[in-house]
C-alpha cells in the first residue's frame, strides 16, 4: 500500500479513528495497530508476512533467553544469522549468483548457477535492522527484554515505518509505546505539517523530477551535457524529496497515532562536509551503522589506521545495504573515500576550516558536488550506464554553450536553484518548526498553498517510493 | 469554533472556494486559447459579444467541420437572407460537449432557430470522446449538468483528467502549469486572441491546403509507413496512426447486431440511446441538419467496425422519420472503388480547402433549401452523396 494512494488515506483514517476509540484499552489498541500493520504489509504480498512473523518470533524468544543464557553471544549470533540470512537470500543471493556466473564466464568455465526466482520483500532491509537492534541492545544490557510478544511484534511491524523507515530502534519504540500517547492539538498541527510537506516533496517534486531524470540515466546515449548535468542535480533532489517525503509522512502518521519517531533528514544539501551530510541524510541509518557496525568494529578506539578502515568498511556495507549491485558498493566506497579524505586531509588544513563566507560557500559547493557525483552510481542501473553518464559530462562540456536550450534546460535549472534555496531557507529558517507552532495565519496560508500544489502540480499517477526497492 | 480548531479546516475551505472561483470562470480570461477549454472560451466570448446579440443558425461539430465546412460561405448565405449564422464547432467536440453547448445556447441565445450538426460515422461508436472533452464542455456547463457529462465521460479515480467533472482546479491544472512554463508566449497568444472580433471567431474559416497524396494511404498499415517518410509526416501522422487499430487487430462486425442476431454491447447501446435522446431534446424551431462529414476509406474499409456506417444511419433513421432531424450523408463523398481521393484531405481525418469546396458545392444548395426555404420537408430522406 502506497502512502500516496487513496487506499492508504482511507485505511489511515479508519486506523486513526479506531486508535482514538481504543485509547482506554491499551492491549486492544496495540492489537488493532498490529493487525492494521499486518494488513498494510499484506496488501503487497501476504506470503511475506511469514518472514516478518518468523523474524519477530525468533528475536522475541532470543531476547527472552538472553539475560538468563550462559552463552548469550551464541544467541545473538543466531539472531544475526537469521536476520542477515533472510536479507542474504532475498536481497543478495541472485546478485552473488550473477557475479559468480559472470566470473565463471570470464574465466571460460562451463558451469552456470540458475538464479533463484524470488521477489524482494518490501522493507526487509528496514525491519531486519530494527529487529537486530533489539537483540543486540538486550545483549549489551541497554534494554530489558520485552515480555509481551504483542509489544515486540508491534515494534517490528508498526506500519508507518515498516516499508522504508525511519529505522526506529526497539528501545526508542518501547519508550513511546509505554509513555502517554496523548495527541494534543500541537501534535496534530505538527503531524499535518509533516504529512503535507511529505506529500508535496513526493508527489510534486520527486515525481515531476523523475520525468527529467529517467531518460538521462536509462538512456544516456541520447543525453547531452546539460541534460546530464541537470539530470544528476535533479536526481539528487528527486531522491531527497522522495525519501524524506516518505519519512515525513511516516513520522506525521505515527505522531497522529501517539508515537514519536526520530528525525530522519535535516536538510542534507546544506551540509559543508561529508561528515555533516551523513548527520543530516537518512539519520536513523547513519546512527544504526555507527552504533551497531562502526562501533562494533572498534570505531575510533583502535588508532587512526583502524578508524579509517572502519569508516570505509561501514560505508561499503552501508552502500551494499541499499541494494545488491556493484554500483551501490561503489557509491558506498565513494562516500567512504570522501570521509577518509576529509579526515586525513581537509580537517588538517587550517584554511579549509575558515569561517569566511567564501570558504563556507566553497565547502558547501564541494560537498554538494561530491554527493551528486556519487549519486550517479546510485541511480544508474549498471556500471556501464554510470560511465556513460560521466562520459556525457566529460565529452559534452566542449559543446556546453551550444547545447544549452532555453526551452529545455532553463526551467529545470530554475526549479533546481529554487530547490537548493529551499534547503537553506528550510534548514536555517526552521520553516517546518515555525509552521508547526504557528497559531494561525501562516499555517493556514501554507496548508492552502500545499493543497493547491498537490492539485495543480502532481503528475497524476501513483509512483512508488524509490526506497521501497531497498 | 475558535481559530485553534478552525485553522485545520480553513485551508480546505479556501481551496474549495478557489475551486468554485475557477468553476465560475475566474481563469477564463487567461486560459490558453490553444487548450480544449480555451478553444471553447474563445467561442463563448464571441457568442457573448455585443455584436452577436442575435444569432439565427449555428454550426456545431468537431475538428472535421472546423476544417471541412466553409463557415464564411454559410455566414454570407445567411446574410443574404437577413440572418446570422455562427460557427460554434470546436475540435474534439462530441456528444457530451455538443449537448452542453446546445443547452448553453438555448439559455443565452434562445433566438437560435436551427443549425448544422456536422459529425462523422466515428462519432456514433461511443458516448464520449475521452476525458479531454470535459475541457470543451467546461466553460459552457452548469452545475446541474455534471450527471449528464459523466454519462458520456465517466469519472475514473485513476484518471485525474476526469476529476474536472467536479473541479475547476483540475480542469485548468495543465493550463496553469503551461502558463508558469511559458508566460511570455501565453501573453502573446492572449493578446492575439483577444484582438479577434466575434465575427472573425464565428464566421471565418480555418484553411489547410496540403494534401496527403504523397503518402499513398490505402490501408491502416500504410499509415505507420507514411509517418516515417520525413519529419513533417512523422509530426503530423504518428499520433493519428497510433489511433488506428493495429495491423493484426480484427475489425469488429456490426452486421449481426444490425440484423438483430446479437444485442449491441453495453457501451454501444448507451451511445445509441444517448445520441437519440440528445438529438430529440434540441429545441430548435427548424430540425437540426445532421451532416455526416466525408471520411477517408482507411477508416471506412479498414479501421472502423464493419457496417459502422449502417449503424450510424440506424441511429439517425428513427429521428429522421419522426421529423426531429434532417440527415445529409457525405461519408463516402471522396471514396471510390480505388480508395479515397487523396487531394481532398490533409490528414486521415480532415478535409483540406479543396475537399471543403467540393463538399460545399453539394451541401450549400441543401442548406439553402432546408434552412431558408419555407417549403423544406420535415421528413426529408437521407441523401447519400
Amino acid at each position: 500500500m502506497l502512502f500516496n494512494s487513496l487506499h492508504f488515506v482511507i485505511f489511515f483514517l479508519i486506523v486513526l479513528a479506531l486508535n482514538q476509540c481504543l485509547r482506554p484499552f491499551t492491549t486492544l489498541q496495540k492489537s488493532m495497530l498490529l493487525l492494521a500493520s499486518y494488513y498494510f504489509y499484506g496488501q503487497w504480498h501476504w506470503e511475506y508476512l511469514l518472514l516478518i512473523w518468523f523474524s519477530t518470533i525468533v528475536d522475541y524468544l532470543i531476547g527472552l533467553q538472553l539475560p538468563r543464557s550462559t552463552n548469550p553471544k551464541r544467541l545473538v549470533i543466531i539472531s544475526v544469522i537469521v536476520n542477515l540470512g533472510f536479507l542474504g537470500i532475498f536481497k543478495y543471493a541472485n546478485w552473488l549468483i550473477a557475479s559468480l556466473n559472470g566470473s565463471a564466464a570470464a574465466l571460460g568455465a562451463s558451469w552456470y548457477i540458475t538464479p533463484i526466482d524470488l521477489l524482494l520483500p518490501v522493507g526487509i532491509s528496514f525491519y531486519t535492522f530494527q529487529s537486530l537492534s533489539y537483540t543486540i541492545d538486550v545483549y549489551r544490557g541497554v534494554l530489558q527484554p520485552r515480555r509481551k510478544l504483542l509489544d515486540y511484534a508491534l515494534a517490528v511491524s508498526f506500519f508507518p515505518q515498516l516499508e522504508a523507515g525511519p529505522i526506529v530502534r526497539a528501545r526508542e519504540f518501547f519508550i513511546e509505546l509505554d509513555g502517554p500517547k496523548n495527541v494534543g492539538m500541537v501534535d496534530v498541527q505538527r503531524a499535518l505539517v509533516l504529512i503535507a510537506f511529505g506529500f508535496v516533496k513526493k508527489m510534486v517534486f520527486a515525481d515531476s523530477l523523475a520525468g527529467y531524470v529517467d531518460p538521462v540515466f536509462d538512456h544516456p546515449e541520447t543525453a547531452h551535457f546539460w541534460d546530464t548535468l541537470l539530470g544528476i542535480y535533479a536526481f539528487a533532489f528527486q531522491i531527497y524529496c522522495d525519501f524524506s517525503g516518505y519519512t515525513d509522512i511516516a513520522i506525521g502518521c505515527a505522531l497522529l497515532l501517539g508515537i514519536r519517531f526520530p528525525q530522519n533528514f535535516n536538510y542534507p544539501y546544506i551540509a559543508e562536509s561529508l561528515q555533516d551530510f551523513w548527520r543530516r541524510w537518512h539519520m536513523t541509518l547513519s546512527r544504526w551503522l555507527r552504533d551497531y557496525l562502526y562501533i562494533a568494529l572498534g570505531g575510533n578506539r583502535l588508532g587512526e589506521a583502524r578508524t579509517l578502515a572502519n569508516l570505509m568498511i561501514t560505508m561499503l556495507l552501508g552502500g551494499l545495504w541499499h541494494g545488491a549491485s556493484w554500483n551501490f558498493v561503489i557509491w558506498g566506497g565513494l562516500h567512504g573515500s570522501y570521509l577518509v579524505f576529509e579526515r586525513v586531509v581537509l580537517q588538517r588544513l587550517p584554511f579549509w576550516q575558515s569561517a569566511a563566507l567564501s570558504m563556507h560557500a566553497l565547502r558547501w559547493l564541494l560537498t554538494f558536488h561530491l554527493v551528486c557525483f556519487a549519486w550517479i552510481f546510485f541511480r544508474a542501473k549498471t556500471l556501464a550506464a554510470s560511465t556513460a553518464v560521466i562520459g556525457n559530462l566529460l565529452y559534452g562540456i566542449t559543446n556546453a554553450v551550444q547545447d544549452f536550450s532555453r526551452d529545455h534546460h532553463l526551467g529545470l535549472a530554475l526549479l533546481l536553484a529554487g530547490l537548493i534555496l529551499t534547503q537553506f531557507i528550510g534548514g536555517y529558517g526552521h520553516i517546518k518548526q515555525r509552521l508547526s507552532e504557528d497559531r494561525g495565519g501562516w499555517f493556514i496560508v501554507a496548508m492552502t498553498l500545499i493543497l493547491l500544489m498537490l492539485i495543480l502540480f502532481t503528475p497524476g499517477k501513483n509512483i512508488p517510493f524509490i526506497y521501497f526497492q531497498f | 469554533m475558535s481559530l485553534r480548531y478552525l485553522k485545520f479546516i480553513l485551508p480546505l475551505l479556501l481551496v474549495i472556494a478557489i475551486d468554485l472561483l475557477f468553476q465560475f470562470g475566474v481563469w477564463e480570461s487567461i486560459a490558453s486559447p490553444n487548450s480544449h477549454a480555451g478553444m471553447s472560451i474563445v467561442k463563448k466570448r464571441a457568442l457573448l459579444d455585443s455584436g452577436m446579440t442575435h444569432i439565427d443558425f449555428v454550426t456545431l461539430g468537431s475538428s472535421r467541420p472546423v476544417y471541412g465546412i466553409d463557415h464564411a460561405l454559410l455566414a454570407n448565405a445567411a446574410i443574404t437572407h437577413g440572418k446570422v449564422h455562427a460557427n460554434v464547432s470546436v475540435a474534439g467536440m462530441h456528444w457530451m460537449s455538443l449537448g452542453i453547448i446546445t443547452d448553453w445556447l438555448t439559455a443565452h441565445h434562445p433566438e437560435i432557430q436551427g443549425g448544422v450538426i456536422a459529425l462523422s460515422v466515428h462519432d456514433f461508436l461511443g458516448p464520449g470522446n475521452g476525458a479531454y472533452e470535459i475541457g470543451i464542455a467546461f466553460p459552457f456547463r452548469d452545475f446541474d449538468e455534471i450527471s449528464w457529462m459523466s454519462e458520456h465521460v465517466a469519472f475514473d479515480r485513476q484518471e485525474p483528467a476526469t476529476y474536472s467533472l467536479y473541479s475547476g482546479l483540475f480542469e485548468y491544472r495543465e493550463d496553469i502549469r503551461d502558463l508558469l512554463q511559458h508566460p511570455i508566449q501565453r501573453a502573446r497568444l492572449l493578446r492575439y486572441f483577444h484582438s479577434l472580433s466575434a465575427t472573425h471567431v464565428l464566421q471565418t474559416n480555418t484553411d489547410e491546403t496540403a494534401d496527403i497524396c504523397r503518402l499513398q494511404l490505402h490501408h491502416r498499415t500504410d499509415c505507420t509507413r507514411a509517418s516515417t517518410l520525413d519529419a513533417a509526416a512523422e509530426e503530423k501522422f504518428k499520433s493519428q496512426c497510433a489511433l488506428l487499430p493495429s495491423a493484426s487487430a480484427v475489425r469488429a462486425d456490426f452486421r449481426p447486431l444490425l440484423a438483430g442476431a446479437t444485442a449491441p454491447p453495453a457501451y454501444l447501446q448507451k451511445a445509441h440511446d444517448l445520441i437519440q435522446a440528445q438529438l430529440r431534446r434540441i429545441p430548435w424551431k427548424t430540425p437540426p441538419i445532421i451532416v455526416l462529414m466525408p471520411m477517408h476509406s482507411i477508416w471506412m474499409d479498414d479501421a472502423l467496425p464493419q457496417a459502422a456506417h449502417e449503424w450510424t444511419l440506424a441511429i439517425l433513421k428513427p429521428l429522421q422519420d419522426e421529423g426531429k432531424i434532417r440527415v445529409l450523408d457525405y461519408t463516402n463523398l471522396f471514396n471510390g472503388p480505388d480508395g479515397t481521393d487523396c487531394s481532398a484531405f490533409f490528414d486521415i481525418y480532415h478535409n483540406n480547402v479543396s475537399g471543403r469546396n467540393r463538399l460545399m458545392q453539394l451541401l450549400m444548395p441543401e442548406i439553402n433549401n432546408l434552412l431558408y426555404a419555407d417549403s423544406a420537408s420535415p421528413s426529408a430522406q437521407p441523401i447519400e452523396k
